[in-house]
């Protein structure tokens, strides 16, 4: 919602500076995975500010349609947040971050690492008991994202395997900030996060002995993450290239970072 | 006050001893003394705001429910003084009755109105309960016209059965005294009669004592009347006490001889 | 009058609104499949929210199970013995509770209540039980000011009449003049119902939001409530029509407890 409100002003003010402006201005249009949006909203906002002169205009979609919109020229940038298929291999891409996902737990529970299989059945319901993954004997409380987040998807996407589900008894939660706050008070509790976002009041699991640290998702050992990429249909020029080199500036990494992504 | 020339040694269902009372700093009733008979009628008569209603209100501590109240003095029921702090008023209450200027009857069935007294008085066996529906019922000569619709509501009842049903409902509880604040006042002629009959047979039974407006009345059926005044203060008094007859016919005191005589006129 | 025919207006929009939105899912999925439906995954094409309609049932009888009591006592004591000082103070005390904004309850749910419940009884703590406290406490002054109303506008006449003979005075109450204060009381907690039934900040907080049938007080579930607010920021389409038919169930079960409050008080 924050991040809708901020792309909706972010938008308001190129509207009034292209009106106001009267001289030059380009409009870039940028549109696709709903994981990517408020992200680029968020740069869009940064970026407008600095050039009046260009507005930047966000849509969702999803990925897949970002994509399209990108090869057919619908739009300039496709957002996406999964890697291209070989069908999709033709056009110009740029990983503009990663969005790690880590699984968190109470700093109190023993458990320090979980396999990727415990994982999976911890969140379909089949495990249930913190005992059953060498923990204590205690019922696990999953806390999951609603329905329609980008987390949640993420979630999904990199952890389930076809035809499994996160069980209809999760709790559910509609914000990061919420889930951290939740499992930093419950010892007997699980959820996942943008791994930027994950703090010293939870303690994000090791997957197959591996650290979810950034440096293990840049090297691609720690292999919860999504790249989110800007797609276009050829090499971008004018407004399109100014606005992907000030995402790729410091400047823009450190937006990004402070996001909790993973420039 | 003198006792208006009661014996001293006859005893007394009722006695109360140079009664004053207060309203916060307002002086109602001055140095009330006077003993009322068992199984008899009493009338306490008067001009509005001598305090008669308040005096009737002091024989079972209904005026303690007024905040600021202070009494003074003492009243006393076959002996004991109910304003004894040892004494339980709801067992006061149980021993006195009263019945209300209008028909309060609760909103509930016209059996529940009547059981409601003894259920909370420790009876609870049913068919009991039934009998005592009925025997008072039968008292106040509402039976016959309310034995069909006993669970029916009593606010559906007119007024004057209403009133009849609230005299049922303080019987049921066997008091000892009944207290009648005006108790015709809101009711038809008709009403009014039946009530005054029902006072009659009850005196054989209960001391009655009634606080009314009209004269008539007294006349019709009390055996003893009470007249009250406020005097030069403003404080309400006994002005004179004695057979309901006597008094009438033959009044001692000036006062009491104006109120009659005009009334009468 | 223009104000009140524009907000008459205002709110048929709102409704036209809202069935415009939902209808077409209703019309797809089914009436029955929407409301006995066990599972809601929209991602998944499955728009059941019967799970749903129990944990709006179970949060809003359980805020009732705790308000009520509370809320009824409270009334009897400003009505009947506390000093008028005292009534002075509680009475615009009581209302600053309704002022209070519902996020701030749910806050307080969340720090306070939910541990309690975790450590000493168990559970995830966020859970039906959580959310009938907060919402027993939200509902205490629409129960006790409706109540205290309709005790107070009893005739006297009751009172003295159960003292008469013999009644104590918490007899008296409880006997004579709380059943003849019966129908303010029942719109009291109707209309306590239809608050608790449609409070969604708070207990989006405290309930857990679970889309299962819950099997104890200790679990969490969702309400009809907080399934449009946690899921529509990212609602879109079907699941987006979903949400809006949602609020349709939500809406009619609200209009019957509303027009069954106002039933009750009219009708004495």
């Amino acid at each position: 919602m924050k991040f809708k409100l901020l792309g909706l002003l972010a938008i308001l003010t190129s509207l009034l500076t292209a009106c106001g402006g009267g001289g030059a201005y380009a409009r870039v249009i940028v549109a696709g995975s709903t994981s990517v949006q408020p992200y680029s909203e968020i740069l869009a906002e940064e970026f407008v500010f600095l050039n009046p002169e260009i507005t930047i205009d966000v849509q969702g979609g999803g990925s897949s349609s970002g994509i399209r919109a990108a090869s057919t020229g619908t739009s300039d940038i496709g957002m996406s947040s999964r890697a291209l298929n070989e069908d999709e291999m033709d056009y110009w891409v740029v990983e503009i971050a990663r969005d790690g996902l880590a699984i968190v737990v109470n700093p109190q529970n023993p458990i320090h690492e979980l396999s990727f299989e415990q994982l999976q059945h911890v969140f379909t319901g089949e495990i249930t008991n913190w005992g059953e993954v060498g923990g204590n004997d205690a019922r696990i409380h999953l806390i999951a994202r609603e329905e329609g987040s980008g987390t949640r998807g993420a979630f999904e996407e990199l952890v389930m395997a076809d035809g499994q589900f996160i069980t209809p008894r999760a709790i559910v939660q509609s914000s990061n900030g919420s889930v951290r706050q939740l499992v930093s008070s419950d010892p007997n509790s699980i959820g996942f996060l943008s791994l930027g976002l994950v703090d010293d009041t939870v303690r994000a699991l090791d997957l197959d002995g591996v650290a979810a640290t950034a440096e293990n998702v840049i090297s691609g050992t720690y292999n919860l993450f999504r790249p989110f990429l800007y797609i276009s249909r050829e090499a971008p020029e004018g407004a399109t290239a100014k606005f992907i080199d000030f995402i790729l500036s410091p400047y823009g990494k450190a937006i990004l970072a402070e996001e909790g992504l993973i420039p | 006050m003198s006792e208006s020339g009661l014996k001293p040694q006859m005893k007394y269902k009722i006695e109360t001893k140079a009664v004053n009372l207060h309203y916060g700093s307002f002086h109602a009733l001055k140095d009330v003394t006077m003993g009322i008979r068992d199984c008899s009628i009493t009338a306490i008569i008067g001009p509005s705001g001598c305090g008669k209603s308040s005096l009737l209100r002091l024989f079972n501590r209904t005026n303690d429910l007024i905040p600021g109240v202070k009494i003074g003095g003492d009243i006393l029921l076959d002996g004991d003084s109910i304003y004894d702090k040892s004494k339980d008023i709801s067992v006061i209450r149980k021993r006195v009755g009263m019945v209300f200027q209008k028909p309060n009857v609760f909103p509930m069935s016209i059996y529940d109105n009547i059981i409601i007294g003894p259920k909370h008085h420790g009876v609870k066996n049913r068919s009991k309960l039934e009998e005592i529906s009925e025997s008072c019922l039968k008292q106040v000569a509402l039976w016959d016209e309310v034995k069909d619709i006993l669970k029916k509501s009593a606010l559906d009842l007119p007024a004057g059965q209403q009133q009849r049903l609230c005299i049922a409902r303080a019987l049921a509880v066997e008091p000892e005294v009944i207290l009648m604040d005006e108790s015709c006042s809101a009711l038809d002629p008709e009403s009014t009669m039946k009530i005054e009959e029902l006072m009659a047979n009850l005196a054989q039974k209960y001391s009655i004592i009634i606080v009314t407006h009209s004269m008539e009345q007294a006349v019709r059926v009390s055996d003893w009347s009470a007249f009250m005044m406020i005097n030069e203060d403003k404080i309400g008094t006994l002005v004179e006490y004695s057979e309901t007859t006597k008094m009438f016919q033959n009044p001692k005191d000036q006062r009491t001889e104006d109120y009659i005589t005009g009334r009468f006129g | 009058m223009a104000l009140a025919l524009s907000s008459i207006s205002a709110l048929a929009l709102i409704t036209i609104f809202i069935i415009i939105q939902g209808a077409p899912i209703i019309t797809e999925v089914g009436m029955f499949n929407f409301i006995f439906g066990m599972t809601w995954a929209p991602s998944q094409g499955e728009f059941g929210i019967f799970p749903m309609i129990v944990g709006s049932a179970a949060v809003t009888v359980g805020a009732v199970l705790v308000g009520v009591p509370i809320g009824i006592c409270c009334a009897i004591f400003l009505s009947e013995f506390a000093p008028v000082s005292v009534r002075n103070f509680f009475r615009p005390a009581i209302q600053l509770l309704a002022g209070i904004p519902s996020v701030v309850y749910g806050f307080w749910g969340l720090l306070f209540i939910v541990p309690f419940i975790r450590e000493h009884l168990g559970g995830p703590g966020l859970s039906i039980l959580a959310a009938s406290i907060i919402l027993g406490i939200m509902i205490l002054p629409t129960i006790i000011s409706i109540s205290e109303v309709s005790l107070l506008s009893l005739p006297r006449q009751y009172k003295e009449g159960a003292l008469a003979l013999g009644m104590t005075q918490w007899q008296a109450i409880r006997y004579v003049q709380l059943p003849a204060a019966k129908s303010g009381i029942v719109a009291a907690i109707v209309l306590g119902l239809g608050r608790a039934m449609g409070e969604t900040m708070a207990v989006i907080m405290i309930v857990g939001n679970s889309v299962a049938l819950p099997q104890s007080i200790l679990d969490p579930v969702r309400t009809l409530t907080t399934n449009i607010g946690i899921e529509m920021g990212y609602a879109a389409g079907e699941h987006r029509q979903a949400l809006f038919a949602t609020g349709i169930v939500l809406f009619i079960v609200i209009m019957i407890l509303n027009a069954t409050a106002q039933y009750i008080t009219r009708r004495k």
